[in-house]
């Protein structure tokens, strides 16, 4: 539909079919190549460096030369590892990010398929990628490699809570809009909540969901702040310590579609995709344009965030998920439930959303503060002592305890 | 219909054979890690059958609980076994009792299957798929009781958990 309609011919399902994988493929190859050549740039501005200068024009072919080096780089199995779970865990990690496009709409009418569960649809498949890291972590037979692992599953399977919840929120949001004059029961499919936010961004209504929603990606997408699956200076690089070339290779392009693929979501159900802010379409015809822009900001945002947040700690991360963000989509969901059942207006959601989003950064600078106070007194006392497991460490300072 | 072989037939012997294999991999595996790898597979092969009979909304939510939830099997078979070593006690003194225990459910499964009046393709024509907004309808309001009583049940399994793994007050 979408790419015959684009080349304004008729084919056959399944050259159309074809030519929708060819187009995710590259455009997952070329989104891989400009993500490492930005984000080399970016973090290297924001370190006061100039990053890559000598690969062709300011450095852009940088990423040709890396892809080159991946590629004619030699692939070792170590002699311990398991083989089978070694060698495919790659492209179970792979797979399910490249099967996520699906339902993400670029414009209104260029998707590859409007999937009613579009949202079920993008967290279920999104979550067997999960599967090949622990794969690859057992199957390495590297403890960093099994370390990393099981991080990267506790933290994954714990952020995954708070954002189905946060997900569960916004689609009420979106049926009860689209209830007035649409079909409800349309509200799980990405391209109608889009298409729902010609005049308000879901930002509005729904600002701690939006920012559930990023904290949640990151820690998804082990990003930092949140990275300690493949934290360099702990876990010397993870579940994917024992790989090389290619392998490692997919490994990272899965990891930058994902990246892609999490921001592009925030973009469409929180920022309104592909419509004009605020309704004031000036029918360009540049949705396809509004689209990336959008996803573009955020994807310069996240890539700061390394820069400017130090790393935590995996159980400051854990006690993060478990006993704030949890509560707090709870409670957004719970809120939106009785506003919405007895008819409340859109403003009112709003409002509650953004009193809610006001308590959790007043409860996390509460936090930090407490936790300012007693590492100064940890350090003056014990200052080799690591400490092992502590309740309130949520704060994305730097912990003075250790 | 009759005499070609359609695609959804197609798929659906893909899938069966898939099944199949994996299950029989899930009690053969001589490695934990192995036998959750293939219970992985089976389980896609449910939701890819559960595709073909149109219930997209399960086959999803089959993905969604059973990838997390195997990957917690993972885990929990590589903190509490040896996983890099051949089991030993697969074949241990119940044998004789798993053994019983798996004739009687196969024994069930068959007199269940038998008992059942299969439809036909005349009568499976009467048979509409359940939209999404029945099921929650009727989750949250007929059958909202066993849906309470089922969330309770996770919840104090939940709070169970915490409470044996929690450290002792002193011990922070």
């Amino acid at each position: 539909m979408v790419l015959s309609e684009f080349a304004g011919v008729s084919m056959p399902d399944w050259i159309d079919a074809l030519l929708r994988i060819v187009f995710i493929v590259a455009l997952m190859t070329i989104n891989a190549f400009a993500l490492i050549y930005l984000e080399r740039k970016i973090l290297a501005r924001l370190q006061a460096r100039v990053g890559p200068t000598r690969t062709g024009p300011i450095g852009t072919l940088q990423s040709i030369a890396d892809a080159l080096k991946l590629v004619t780089k030699e692939d070792v199995r170590p002699i311990t590892a398991d083989r089978w779970a070694f060698e495919l865990a790659p492209y179970m990690a792979f797979v399910p990010v490249f099967l996520v496009f699906v339902p993400i709409p670029f414009t209104e009418t260029w998707f590859i398929r409007d999937l009613n569960l579009g949202l079920l649809y993008v967290f279920g498949v999104l979550g067997l990628n999960i599967v090949g890291v622990v794969m690859a972590a057992w199957g390495s037979d590297n403890k960093y490699a099994l370390l990393g692992g099981v991080r990267a599953a506790a933290q994954a399977i714990s952020y995954e809570i708070p954002m189905l919840l946060i997900i569960v929120a916004v689609v009420m949001v979106a049926a009860g809009r689209l209830a007035v004059d649409g079909d409800a029961s349309l509200a799980g499919s990405i391209n109608a909540i889009v298409g729902d936010q010609t005049t308000t961004p879901y930002i509005l209504l729904q600002p701690l969901g939006f920012v559930i929603f990023m904290i949640g990606a990151l820690a998804e997408l082990h990003r930092p702040p949140f990275d300690m699956p493949i934290a360099e200076s702990e876990v010397v690089g993870g579940y994917f310590v024992e790989y090389s070339g290619m392998r490692w290779g997919l490994f990272f392009l899965a990891e930058y579609t994902a990246l892609f693929l999490m921001v592009m979501l925030a973009s469409s159900i929180f920022l309104g995709g592909w419509n004009w802010p605020f309704g004031a379409d000036v029918g360009l015809g540049l949705q396809i344009v509004l689209t990336l822009v959008k996803t573009s900001v955020m994807i310069v945002l996240v890539i700061g965030s390394r820069a400017l947040f130090p790393r935590l700690r995996i159980d400051q991360l854990m006690a993060f998920s478990w006993k704030v963000l949890l509560p707090f989509a709870i409670v957004q969901v719970i809120a939106n439930g009785i506003i919405l059942a007895y008819g409340g207006a859109d403003w009112i959601v709003g409002v509650v959303s953004f009193a809610l989003l006001g308590a959790l950064f007043g409860l996390i600078y509460h936090l930090m503060r407490q936790r300012k106070g007693e590492g100064a007194r940890t350090v003056s006392t014990t200052p080799a002592t690591p400490r092992v497991i502590t309740a309130p460490d949520v704060t994305p300072v730097e912990a003075g305890g250790d | 219909m009759e005499d070609g072989v359609t695609a959804t037939q197609v798929v659906f012997w893909i899938l069966a054979v898939v099944m199949l294999v994996s299950a029989i991999g899930v009690v053969t595996a001589g490695n934990i890690v192995y036998a959750a790898l293939f219970f992985i597979a089976a389980l896609a092969g449910v939701a890819g059958i559960y595709l073909i009979l149109t219930v997209e909304f399960i086959a999803l939510v089959q993905l969604l609980v059973y990838g997390s939830a195997v990957v917690i099997l993972i885990l929990f078979a590589l903190m509490l076994t040896r996983a890099r070593e051949r089991p030993q006690a697969l074949f241990g003194r119940s044998r004789p009792l798993g053994i019983a225990a798996a004739l009687g459910l196969l024994a069930a499964l068959i007199g269940a299957i038998v008992a059942t009046t299969w439809s036909t393709p005349e009568t499976s024509a009467a048979i509409q798929p359940v939209g999404l907004q029945a099921i929650g309808d009727a989750i949250f309001t007929i059958w909202i009781v066993p849906f309470i009583i089922v969330g309770v049940l996770l919840s104090i399994a939940l709070d169970g958990a915490i409470m044996l793994a929690s450290p002792d007050e002193d011990d922070n």
